[in-house]
């Protein structure tokens, strides 16, 4: 039986289908790993409550398409609407991560690391309950997926599309488009801009580059606030995704997998992080696949992450494209 | 008391600040969990955040146990039996984790173990051997219809029930105890020996050596101790006590799923009560998880336990409530919606102003003023130094 | 006035005293070194300078303003450089991005990167290599070139001849020669000889205190003062 699936999945249009489901998942983790890794990678900090402002990112770019899409409203013109939204979103958190970091981050740089993982777990605490008395007002159900953002989608991401042999989702092109221009932009800002620069120099030796004149602190704010803010831009992204859509759950299921993408990578090292989302991605489509049409365990796509995760950590502690010590701390 | 108390003329706040026996209870089974979380996070140094994975397999041994489905056992093995048995398998796989997790230090030390973690928690989330629905849990069935008793096994005049509605009744002194309250003491006997022992543990030579790790390692090192057994050690001994509280824990409710034992967040309850309570004071963390509770209960739904809420409701009256604020908003409409069930709010707020305020918690603040322990500090200030 | 000065200053690691009250002066146009054993407190002066590690007490002025309280990034752009022991370049950046992030002003880059390939004509031939691949020497180059480009009036230039091959040694001597051309230096280093070579005078340090100062012009690397304080 497993020859015959084996046979089955290698078949050029099943093969082609799980590659593409793999790059539309690589592409999600991708979009909520980055702000993440940036954080950690210059300041050391791993942000537990990252996956709660993906969470809170998800409501409000589902907010933003519920008041402005109606019925009538066109698919081209929803798509636009989307990528208002997302912009919207990832300028809001920018700037809540922005006030996030100068209020209560900054005072414990001086204190050993593990108070920045405590503050950030209390942090999600806050943030959830606070999204669950907004969504008491609107009487919306905090466990299941936000139902009038999913319908603000445009039919046609409902459908497939043929590619050749392969049948895909458009939605899964529209996130494979997606999670490739957010890479490119923030390869693009780390190597071609200024403070790219500076950020890349604050990761390897804070000191250093302070000495040279770079106002570190700054720095810092606002790569938090950035990474805040795509982790925002994630949110949006997913709330259109039935598998994963706006809840208050979803800031759990997208934390475990970004911490998994950004340790696998190497803590810290955006390269990594992109490499680590592809294996993860594609661990994840293969497993799905098998577990649909073979292997009946439900947990089964999760345990091979932690699996990847677990092996990784054995096998090489540093990530794949991690060095020894991180942030410069 | 809690009784004396409801009578007294003040009954109304009794209930509105007191937590309920059964509140109590929880306390003291997950008070020992958080302080075996303590002991390995806050005397080495390393973040056990996949911990709830001992507390999960101590609950499900008890359950699978009491329903026949472990090799061997048969639904009549003793309550105190089960608990060991929980606590020695907990042992292994505290080894078996340990042994990968300890090459690892810091962050990465942290995310390991609550890799580890949340395979089981997916693991017995898919997994029907052990519960007809697997994502809900398993509970006691009807092989095991009597409540489980703490105590010597095999003797019946040296053994209580515990449960809310397994629990024995007791009569003494003229009052009856409920099975809940029965429930309190029996499980409170158990805890107050787990803390012993692991009190011991921490003042021992092991105990420094696990302090030496924290504060630093290489020097333990350098000194010529293998830490890596000590670490291993350390863990393995926290794994017991958390799975002995996941029994106790089994033991009282009759029945868990992987949400409430399995999962990460249930890590996250004991780091809040140690962080609270204060890092490394072990006792601190019952404190730590006794004030979340009061918390969470104070601010709770109606509930038997009363809290803020109907307090509120009844001291302001009807009217009171349905007077209108803004637009549609009654004042009853804002109490509740600030209220009723936000309790983790609260806690979450007052956990990051413990994390920049005080860092040392609520016990390790307190011994800071005093200097020393309150058993080392009480007889100095009593009977004046002696040096 | 002194463009640098430093009085009583007093510095801890946690618990530990590490500088006594150091008083010195560097005067513009002067190349300064501080000469003491291993672990008198030579880097933490200049760490101190830097505001890294700042003074519990004491003053520390720069063109007559002082130092104490500032951030480390400020005490850089009021034109204080540091070319640290172990160089600290960006090891995962290029050659031109280490430089490209000591120029302050980006009008400034086109005429920096000139300056840096000037003085260094084999950071030109490496610019985009990463500056982890470089060797030994070539990164104290970077570091010192590092430097040069960051609009600086002052350079705390820390051993930079350790661990270098006495080949290499000569070709930093040489770098730091013409630089201290138009550039103030306060120097710390081992090398007796070349220190003595590079600069017009001298501070001992031991135990956390300057106790000895002179001109470079009147002593010798085997002379008493010297013998006293630095050989083990």
């Amino acid at each position: 039986m497993i020859l015959e699936a084996l046979a089955e999945f290698l078949t050029l249009g099943e093969l082609g289908g799980v590659i593409v489901n793999g790059l539309a998942k690589s592409a999600l983790y991708v979009m909520i790993a980055s702000g993440l890794t940036l954080i950690f990678g210059l300041m050391g900090v791993l942000n537990f409550a990252h996956g709660s402002l993906t969470m809170v990112g998800a409501y409000l770019g589902g907010l933003l398409m519920v008041v402005t899409v109606t019925g009538g409203t066109a698919p081209i013109t929803r798509l636009g609407l989307f990528f208002i939204a997302i912009v919207v979103v990832f300028a809001l958190l920018t700037v809540l991560g922005g006030a996030i970091e100068t209020t209560i981050i900054r005072p414990l740089y001086d204190r050993p690391p593990i108070y920045q993982i405590l503050l950030t777990f209390g942090l999600t605490l806050v943030i959830e309950e606070i999204v669950r008395i907004v969504l008491g007002i609107y009487d919306l159900q905090p466990l299941s997926d936000w139902q009038a953002a999913l319908a603000t989608k445009p039919q046609f991401l409902r459908e497939p599309v043929a590619l050749g042999p392969v049948s895909a989702g458009w939605l899964s092109l529209f996130q494979i488009l997606l999670g490739t221009i957010t890479v490119v932009s923030i390869w693009a800002f780390l190597t071609k801009t200024r403070y790219g620069l500076y950020i890349r120099a604050g990761s390897e030796d804070t000191e250093m580059a302070s000495a040279l004149g770079i106002d570190v602190r700054q720095v810092f704010t606002v790569v938090f606030a950035l990474g805040i803010g795509l982790a925002g831009a994630a949110g949006t992204l997913l709330m259109w995704d039935p598998t994963w859509g706006a809840s208050v759950p979803l800031a759990a299921e997208t934390l475990l997998p970004a911490f998994i993408v950004v340790i696998v990578g190497g803590l810290g090292t955006f390269r990594g992080t992109v490499v680590a989302a592809l294996v993860v991605g594609m661990a994840d489509a293969v497993t799905t696949w098998w577990f649909q049409n073979v292997i009946e365990f439900t947990g089964l796509p999760e345990l091979v992450l932690f699996l990847v995760l677990v092996v990784t950590l054995i096998v090489r502690p540093q990530g794949l494209f991690g060095v020894e010590e991180v942030g410069g701390h | 008391m809690y009784h004396t108390l409801l009578n007294s003329p003040v009954s109304a706040e009794t209930q509105m600040l007191l937590p309920t026996v059964e509140t109590m209870v929880g306390v003291l089974y997950f008070g020992l969990f958080a302080i075996s979380f303590d002991f390995i996070s806050g005397y080495t140094g390393y973040l056990s955040f996949g911990h709830a994975v001992f507390y999960g397999t101590g609950a499900y041994t008890v359950i699978l146990i009491a329903n026949g489905k472990l090799p061997l056992l048969g639904p009549g093995t003793p309550f105190m039996l089960s608990l060991l048995v929980g606590g020695l398998i907990a042992i292994a796989l505290a080894i078996l984790v340990g042994l990968v997790s300890f090459r690892l230090s810091g962050v990465y030390f942290a995310m390991i173990t609550l890799g580890f973690a949340q395979v089981f928690y997916v693991f017995v989330r898919g997994w029907d051997y052990v519960a007809t629905n697997p994502r809900d849990g398993p509970a006691v069935g009807p092989s095991h219809a009597e409540g489980f008793q703490i105590g010597a096994p095999g003797i019946d005049q040296l053994s209580l029930s515990i449960g809310v509605l397994t629990g024995d009744e007791v009569a003494l002194l003229g009052s009856t105890l409920s099975g809940t309250e029965v429930s309190y003491y029996m499980i409170g006997l158990v805890v107050l020996v787990c803390y012993f022992a692991m009190q011991r543990v921490i003042h021992s030579p092991f105990g420094r050596v696990m302090i030496a790790v924290r504060e630093n390692e290489e020097r333990a090192v350098a000194i010529g101790y293998n830490t890596y057994l000590y670490k291993l050690g350390a863990f393995a001994i926290s794994g017991f006590f958390a799975a002995v509280a996941g029994g106790l824990f089994a033991g009282f409710k009759r029945s868990a799923s992987p949400e409430n034992s399995f999962y990460f967040l249930v890590t996250g309850d004991a780091l809040l009560a140690s962080i609270i309570g204060g890092f490394g004071t072990l006792a601190g963390s019952l404190y730590g998880h006794l004030f979340d509770e009061t918390v969470r209960e104070f601010l709770s739904k109606a509930g038997q336990g009363g809290g803020l809420l109907p307090y509120l409701r009844a001291l302001l009256g009807q009217e009171t409530l349905d007077a209108t604020l803004v637009g549609e908003t009654t004042i009853g409409g804002l109490i509740d919606l600030l209220l009723n069930g936000h309790a983790s709010l609260y806690v979450g707020l007052v956990f990051v102003l413990f994390v920049l305020y005080v860092p040392d918690g609520l016990l390790g603040t307190l011994r800071a003023r005093v200097g020393g322990t309150f058993a080392d500090a009480l007889p100095a200030k009593l009977w004046g130094d002696s040096e | 006035m002194s463009l640098l000065e430093l009085d009583g200053v007093h510095t801890y690691y946690g618990d530990s005293h590490i500088l006594e009250g150091v008083d010195l002066s560097v005067e513009a146009g002067e190349v300064v070194a501080l000469a003491g054993r291993n672990g008198v407190g030579k880097t933490t002066t200049l760490r101190t300078i830097l505001q890294l590690t700042p003074p519990r007490e004491g003053s520390i002025t720069f063109r007559d303003e002082s130092l104490v309280g500032l951030e480390t990034h400020e005490v850089a752009s009021r034109g204080v450089g540091w070319i640290p022991e172990d160089r600290r370049i960006f090891g995962q950046l290029t050659v031109e991005e280490n430089l490209r992030a000591a120029i302050p002003d980006p009008d400034d880059v086109a005429s920096g990167l000139q300056l840096a390939f000037d003085s260094f004509p084999i950071l030109e031939e490496r610019r985009g290599q990463d500056a982890g691949t470089l060797s030994g020497g070539q990164q104290q180059m970077l570091a010192i070139a590092r430097g040069l480009v960051g609009d600086n009036d002052l350079l705390l230039v820390d051993e930079p001849s350790e661990g270098l091959a006495p080949q290499i040694v000569a070709d930093v001597a040489e770098a730091l020669s013409k630089a201290s051309e138009d550039m103030t230096m306060l120097l710390v280093e081992q090398n007796l000889p070349l220190a003595l070579d590079l600069a017009d005078r001298f501070y001992i340090l031991d135990k956390g205190r300057v106790v000895d100062d002179g001109d470079t012009a009147a002593v010798t690397a085997d002379d008493e003062r010297f013998r006293r304080y630095l050989s083990a």
